[in-house]
């Protein structure tokens, strides 16, 4: 949800012009963001209790046995799920303001599970990802650049430069998103052309972080205008 | 002592002698077992009634054997959704007196019958009747037409009339030919397969018509070991059928009616003969199946999903 980020820039817009619209606006989309965490939500579920051959592992039997795959793929699928209302609690401009603790520590939550779990997990995950070079490579290019992300906006914000940690807390974001957004193009694509099933894995294994990214470069270059206005 | 040694030598002599005349006479009678009673062999482990088929000396009558070829509808409820032709083979296992004893394999049904028949010159006529305990029972009317000087062709026509009179099909007739049942590994699925339509269609998608693709004649599950980078590009019904197919080459009988429609309808070499072959796949087979059905199982459950 790409779309979820310039609700965030909206927002903020929003409480500074008081225009009411765009509050529906964002209220709307904070509603279609937890309907895609509780889709998620489902999805993590199928792997509770512990089976390591069931829903995507009945496909992944070649790789399970690879020292470390299972302990990578459960800490994926257990952790990556916290970061997810991050979304709903770093962004808000309200919560900022009026309760800075919850901020730090939700930020700081995010930043281990990224940079501790669900990142190098992920990484060592896209180096076995179905569908060969095309999705590895892209896979393993989506969680370097998640880790790095998320690392240079903790180091920014120890430096109090708050306007970097921003600009990197908005691609780190960008890219969890990446968790909804593959998952949706995956479900439209389908729809649409039904095309083969690892055809489809393979764009969406692109599509499903570039825009996201390249709308988070917008965002941020917007973000600087303002400030210069 | 001498001629002691020399009677010795001529009895060792002799008995060796007989001892490979009788080996020899072995092998003989095991070759001719072991084609001999291929149709009872196929029989008995599918004997649902244990009927007390009587094994008689028939073996060699051209008339005993197996025939198959369509089984189509002649009386049927035009408004019900049936099945306009099924393949089916029919085994004529003895010959005892007058009576005749067989079975019939289609649609996932394996039944015995058995009942009077009259010889007329060289063809066969006969009235032979299911157990009468299945829905789908009934009674076969058949001729079996033998030309003595070309035994190679035998056909066998005739009808089938169910017991129940309100199934969706009552009649069905059927000209079929002698056929002998060989499973071969090599067996591949024909080329007009490809872009054949499935039957059925996906309750969520009423409209959407689902077909098979070039893919599904490349794999064979029955000679190569399928990889997972053979399989995860396929489309559910293509995955399906490769699987189905290996089913196929054991002579299984589907219940399936969309996988049946497909083997019935396309595959040349399909002879259904049985709806038990778990104990005839290979290894290599068994493996495959485990595969494809991974792979079929994940696309019915996530292809068109929100997910990966």
């Amino acid at each position: 949800m790409q779309a979820a980020i310039e609700k965030r820039s909206n927002s903020i817009k929003a409480s500074g012009f008081k225009i009411s619209g765009a509050k529906v606006f964002y209220f709307l989309l904070i509603l279609i963001y937890t309907y895609f965490s509780y889709l998620l939500l489902k999805i993590t579920l199928q792997y509770i209790p512990y089976n390591s051959d069931v829903a995507f592992l009945r496909i992944k039997q070649d790789v399970i046995n690879i020292p470390f795959y299972k302990m990578a793929f459960f800490t994926h699928v257990y952790t990556a799920m916290l970061v997810l209302p991050a979304g709903l609690t770093q962004f808000s401009l309200y919560i900022r303001r009026s309760f800075p603790q919850i901020h730090k520590y939700t930020g700081w939550l995010y930043a281990a599970v990224v940079i501790l779990l669900a990142g190098p997990s992920g990484l060592y995950m896209g180096i076995y990802a179905n569908g060969g070079l095309v999705s590895q490579i892209s896979f393993c290019l989506l969680a370097v650049l998640w880790i790095y992300f998320t690392a240079m906006a903790i180091v920014k914000v120890t430096r109090h430069d708050y306007k970097a940690h921003r600009e990197f807390l908005i691609r780190s974001f960008a890219l969890t998103l990446s968790a909804i957004t593959l998952r949706a193009w995956k479900y439209l694509l389908v729809f649409l052309f039904e095309p083969r099933p690892m055809d489809v894995y393979q764009i969406v294994a692109w599509l499903g972080w570039i825009p996201n990214l390249i709308i988070a470069e917008m965002l941020i270059r917007k973000f600087i205008k303002l400030k210069i206005k | 002592m001498n001629y002691l040694n020399k009677i010795a030598m001529l009895l060792m002599l002799i008995a060796i002698i007989a001892c490979g005349k009788r080996s020899e006479q072995n092998t003989q009678q095991k070759e001719n077992n072991s084609t001999g009673s291929t149709t009872e062999q196929q029989n008995n482990p599918n004997n649902p009634n244990n009927d007390p088929a009587p094994v008689t000396k028939t073996d060699k009558l051209p008339v005993i054997g197996s025939y198959t070829g369509g089984f189509t509808a002649s009386v049927y409820d035009n408004s019900k959704n049936y099945v306009y032709e099924n393949r089916i083979t029919v085994f004529i296992d003895s010959l005892a007196g007058d009576m005749m004893y067989g079975r019939s394999v289609v649609a996932g049904n394996n039944r015995q019958f058995k009942g009077k028949f009259t010889k007329e010159g060289s063809n066969y006529k006969a009235e032979v009747t299911e157990p009468g305990d299945d829905k789908y029972d009934g009674k076969f009317t058949f001729t079996v037409k033998i030309d003595e000087a070309n035994t190679n062709e035998i056909y066998m026509e005739g009808k089938w009339q169910a017991n129940d009179k309100k199934l969706d099909v009552t009649e069905r007739t059927y000209n079929l030919y002698k056929k002998d049942f060989a499973y071969d590994p090599q067996h591949s699925l024909p080329e007009n397969v490809q872009w054949a339509e499935l039957y059925g269609s996906d309750p969520k998608f009423p409209d959407r018509i689902e077909s098979l693709t070039a893919e599904v004649t490349k794999y064979n599950g029955s000679t190569t070991e399928l990889k997972k980078e053979d399989l995860q590009n396929l489309y559910k019904g293509d995955l399906e059928i490769i699987r189905n197919a290996i089913y196929a080459r054991h002579g299984y009988s589907f219940k399936n009616r969309r996988v049946r429609f497909i083997f019935d309808q396309f595959v040349p070499w399909y002879m259904p003969v049985s709806t038990d072959v778990r104990g005839q796949l290979t290894d290599l087979e068994k493996k495959n199946i485990d595969l494809i059905k991974r792979f079929e199982e994940h696309a019915e459950k996530y292809y068109d999903e929100y997910g990966r």
